[in-house]
C-alpha cells in the first residue's frame, strides 16, 4: 500500500491509492515519483524540492532532514522554545545571513524577548545596516507588523516572537509569506504549542541538550513534509564559541576543584588551555 | 484643427453631494487636469471642456485611439459621448445635441440649431420669432443690422463656426500649488468620516500630481470645525494632519492608507465642515524602472511603505535600526535609532553583500545575541554570582573592559555613558544557558568596604 499526503497545510489529508493499482509493479513508484503532480510525494519519502526555493540551514546534519535540504523560503517555519530568550539563534543565523547575501534586504526582528546584540549579529555574517528592530507588546501588533514587513519587498527574512498567536493568524503569516514567495519566515513560540494544531508546514521544538559538556541543540521535527523523525537532530554551537566551551569543559575538573576561592584567585587559573584553544579562543580569553 | 468635446461635469460629479450649483465651476478640475496629459490645449467652455488634439494625434495614433484611450482611463465618460469637429462650438453644438437624444442634423453647420449656441441662447425667443432657426439662417442676416441688433457676441461666434476668424480661449493651466478645498456634504463627526470626502481630494492631488510630473512628500489635510466653543472652551478654527512621505508619490494607495491610520488616531474637536488639501512640498517625479526580462520584477512593497505604515500605526519609535559606535562598552557599542520618513534606510534594494559585512573585530564572534539593557543585578553569595538559586559557574578568564573616563564628572547623558570598569566573564548557570556576566572593579569612586557587585549583561541565544 502507498500512501500519499497531500501538500496542504490548510487541507491536511491523506489519500490512499488503491492498493492493487501499485502493489503489483514496484517500478510505478518510480514512476509516481516523476510524474506525481506538485505537493504530492510518497509517505515515506521527504517532499521533492519544489524549484530550489529552500535556503541552507548551514548544518548538514539538519538539512538532510529537510525536505529541500533547507530552511523553506515562501512559508512559515515555527520553531518552539521553552522561553522566549532559550538559544535559537545558532539555528537561524547562518540562513539569515545567506539569505541576507543572495537575495540582499533587511532582516526584520518583530517583538524580540531583549535588545538584540548586532555586533554578534554581524560576525554572523548578518548586514548591521539592515537590521530592523520591530517593538510591538499587543499579539494583534506583531502579527499586523509581520505581515506588513513580509509584504515588503526590501526585506529578506522574518523573525516573529508570538507567544499568543492562534492558528488562525498563523495562518494568515503563512499566506502572507506564500504570497511574498521568497521571504523566510520564522515563528517562534512557546514550547506548550507543541501540542495545537498549526497551519505551519515545518515545526521544530528547540530544546538545550543537557548534561552534555559542550552546550548543544536538540531538535525535534514536530512536523514536516516528509516522514515523522521519531529522533532528534543535535546541533552543535558555532564555531568560536563551540572551541571556547569545549576548552572550557576540558579545563572543568580544575575550575571546579578551584571554585573555592573567589573570582581573585580564579584570575590566573588556567581554564582554557592554550594547546586545546585555537588563535581565536586565546584572543577571546586574552582580550 | 480638431476638437473633442467631453460633457462636464460628468454625471457621476454631479450625482454627487448636492454643493454643485449650476453655474458655480469646481473648485478642482481633475479631468481638466487629466486632459492635460493629451494636449496642452484644453479649455472649459460652458457644459463642456473642449480638447484641441490636432498636435497630438500622430502621438496617440489617431482620432479613433484617442477616443478610446479617453473612454478607457474615464470610466464615468462611457455613458456620455465625446463629440468631434473641426472647430470647438460645433463639436459643442454636436455633443449637445446628442445628450438631449437628438441627432445631429444633416447639412452641416448652417442645418444646426441656434439653441445650442451659447452666444444665441439670450436672444433665442427673438430668432424664434424672427423665424430664424439654424446657425445658417442667422448667418445670412446682414452683418452690420445683425450686429446692432444682436450685438458683437452672436456675430463673432458665427463668424467662428463658418470658419472666418480663428477661435480663440484661455486655455486651462495646471495651478502653480495645489491647494483646494472642498464643503463636506453632511457633518463628520469623526475623523475615519471625512476620508471618504478626502478621497475626492486625493484623487485630484493625483491629476494635479501626474499633470506636473511631480511626486508628493508631504500633504496636509486640515479640516474647518463647525464650533467656535465646546463645553466653554474656545476651539481653534481647523485642525490639521500633515502627511509625509520618504519618497516623491504619485499613487495615492499608499498615503491614502497612511491618512487612513493616522485618521483613525485623531479625534475630532467638534464637527467639521470643510475639508482642505494642501501639498506642502513636491519633487519631481521618477518612475521606476521596470525589468525586461519578465522573472525580474520585484514583488512587494518598498521599504520605506512599510516603515511609515507602521510608524502611522503604531506610533513613532516602533520601527529601529541599530546605529554602531567603536567603543568598548557593550551599551555604548549600538544604540538604537527611531526610522521615521526622514532617515529611513535603503532606498534601494540591497546589493549583495560582499566584504562590507566582515568588518566585525574577531572577538565578537563570542559575543552574546541578547544584550540585556540596563544589566540586570545578579545575587552574590560567597563571591560568586548566582541566578535562579544556583551558582554561575564561569567559563572562561575576565575580559577586562575600562573606559569611559571622560564621561566622569560630566552630567549624565545617554550620549556619553559612564564611566566602567568591568571584568567580563562567560558563564553557565544552572540550566545550562550560556550567560555574560560582569563584575564591577572597585575604582575611586566605590567605597572600599562594598562587595564586588556582578550584573547580566548578555544572554547567548
Amino acid at each position: 500500500m502507498m500512501m500519499l499526503e497531500l501538500d496542504g497545510c490548510l487541507l491536511k489529508s491523506t489519500v490512499i491509492v488503491p492498493a492493487l493499482a501499485l502493489v503489483s509493479a514496484a517500478h510505478r513508484v518510480a514512476d509516481w515519483r516523476a510524474t506525481a503532480p506538485p505537493g504530492v510525494w510518497p509517505a515515506d519519502a521527504l517532499a521533492a524540492d519544489d524549484g530550489g526555493r529552500t535556503v541552507s540551514t548551514a548544518h548538514p546534519s539538519l538539512d538532510v532532514q529537510l525536505p529541500g535540504g533547507g530552511w523553506p523560503l515562501g512559508a512559515l517555519i515555527e520553531l518552539l522554545q521553552p522561553a522566549p530568550d532559550a538559544p535559537v539563534w545558532p539555528l537561524v543565523l547562518p540562513a539569515l545571513a545567506a539569505r541576507q547575501h543572495s537575495a540582499g534586504g533587511a532582516l526584520a526582528l518583530v517583538g524580540s524577548p531583549h535588545e538584540p546584540f548586532v555586533p554578534a549579529l554581524m560576525a554572523a555574517g548578518v548586514r548591521a545596516d539592515a537590521v530592523l528592530w520591530l517593538r510591538a507588546d499587543a499579539p494583534s501588533a506583531r502579527l499586523w507588523l509581520a505581515e506588513q514587513a513580509l509584504a515588503c519587498a526590501d526585506v529578506a527574512a522574518v523573525l516573529a516572537w508570538l507567544p499568543r498567536a492562534r492558528s488562525a493568524d498563523l495562518r494568515r503569516l503563512h499566506l502572507a509569506a506564500a504570497r511574498r514567495g521568497e521571504g523566510l519566515l520564522f515563528a517562534l513560540r512557546p514550547a506548550e504549542a507543541a501540542v495545537s494544531a498549526s497551519p505551519a508546514p515545518l515545526r521544530v521544538q528547540v530544546d538545550a541538550e543537557d548534561g552534555t559538556p559542550v552546550p548543544t541543540l536538540r531538535l525535534h521535527l514536530l512536523k514536516r513534509r516528509g516522514p515523522p523523525l521519531a529522533e532528534p537532530v543535535l546541533l552543535g554551537r558555532c564555531a568560536p564559541l563551540r572551541d571556547v566551551l569545549a576548552a572550557s569543559a576540558a579545563g572543568q575538573g580544575v575550575s571546579d576543584a578551584d571554585r573555592a576561592p573567589p573570582w581573585a584567585a580564579r584570575a590566573g587559573l588556567d581554564v582554557v588551555r592554550p594547546e586545546v584553544g585555537d588563535a581565536v579562543v586565546r584572543l577571546a580569553v586574552a582580550a | 484643427m480638431l476638437w473633442f468635446a467631453l460633457p462636464w461635469p460628468l454625471e457621476k460629479a454631479s450625482a454627487q453631494p448636492a454643493q454643485d450649483e449650476p453655474g458655480d465651476p469646481p473648485a478642482c478640475d481633475p479631468l481638466g487636469w487629466w486632459a492635460l496629459r493629451l494636449t496642452p490645449h484644453v479649455t472649459r467652455l460652458g457644459d463642456a471642456l473642449l480638447l484641441e488634439v490636432s498636435g497630438s494625434l500622430r502621438l496617440w495614433g489617431g482620432a479613433a485611439a484617442l477616443q478610446r484611450r479617453i473612454f478607457e482611463e474615464n470610466p464615468a465618460l462611457a455613458s456620455a459621448n465625446i463629440a468631434q469637429a473641426a472647430i470647438g462650438i460645433i463639436a459643442l453644438a454636436h455633443l449637445r445635441l446628442r445628450r438631449d437624444g437628438r441627432g445631429v442634423p444633416a447639412g452641416g453647420v448652417a442645418a444646426l440649431p441656434l439653441s445650442v449656441l451659447d452666444a444665441a441662447r439670450l436672444h433665442l425667443p427673438l430668432l424664434e420669432r424672427l423665424g430664424l432657426r439654424t446657425w445658417g439662417d442667422a448667418h445670412a442676416l446682414p452683418r452690420a443690422p445683425m450686429v446692432r441688433r444682436f450685438g458683437p457676441g452672436l456675430r463673432a461666434a458665427l463668424d467662428v463656426a463658418f470658419g472666418l476668424v480663428p477661435e480663440r480661449y484661455p486655455w486651462l493651466v495646471l495651478p502653480e500649488r495645489f491647494d483646494e478645498a472642498l464643503e463636506l456634504p453632511a457633518h463628520a463627526e469623526s475623523a475615519p468620516a471625512l476620508l471618504w470626502s478626502a478621497n475626492r481630494l486625493l484623487a485630484a492631488l493625483q491629476a494635479w500630481l501626474r499633470a506636473r510630473q511631480q511626486g508628493v512628500l508631504a500633504f496636509e489635510l486640515g479640516w474647518t470645525l463647525d464650533q467656535k466653543r465646546l463645553n466653554g472652551r474656545a476651539l481653534p478654527p481647523a485642525q490639521s494632519l500633515r502627511i509625509r512621505t520618504a519618497e516623491p508619490a504619485q499613487s495615492m494607495d499608499h498615503l491614502r492608507r497612511l491618512l487612513a491610520e493616522r485618521l483613525a488616531r485623531t479625534s475630532l474637536l467638534a464637527p467639521a465642515i470643510g475639508l482642505r488639501l494642501h501639498a506642502v512640498q513636491t519633487a519631481p517625479w521618477q518612475p521606476g524602472n521596470a525589468a525586461l526580462l519578465p522573472g525580474e520584477q520585484r514583488r512587494g512593497e518598498p521599504l520605506h511603505v512599510f516603515i511609515e505604515r507602521a510608524n502611522a500605526r503604531l506610533g513613532p519609535g516602533s520601527v529601529r535600526r541599530p546605529v554602531l559606535r567603536a567603543d568598548h562598552r557593550p551599551e555604548q557599542r549600538q544604540r538604537w535609532e527611531v526610522v521615521d520618513e526622514k532617515n529611513h534606510p535603503h532606498p534601494k534594494p540591497l546589493p549583495p553583500a560582499g566584504e562590507g559585512a566582515t568588518d566585525h573585530a574577531p572577538a565578537d564572534a563570542l559575543a552574546p545575541t541578547w544584550l540585556l539593557h540596563p544589566p540586570q543585578p545578579l545575587e552574590v553569595r560567597g563571591g560568586l554570582p548566582w541566578r535562579g538559586g544556583a551558582a554561575l559557574r564561569l567559563l572562561t578568564r575576565p575580559c577586562r573592559v575600562e573606559t569611559g573616563w571622560w564621561a566622569e564628572g560630566a552630567p549624565a547623558s545617554d550620549a556619553a555613558g559612564e564611566a566602567v570598569a568591568r571584568d567580563y566573564f562567560m558563564a553557565q548557570g544552572a540550566a545550562q544557558e550560556l550567560l555574560w556576566v560582569y563584575r564591577e572593579r572597585p575604582t575611586s569612586r566605590t567605597p572600599a568596604s562594598a562587595a564586588p557587585r556582578w550584573f547580566l549583561h548578555g544572554i547567548y541565544a
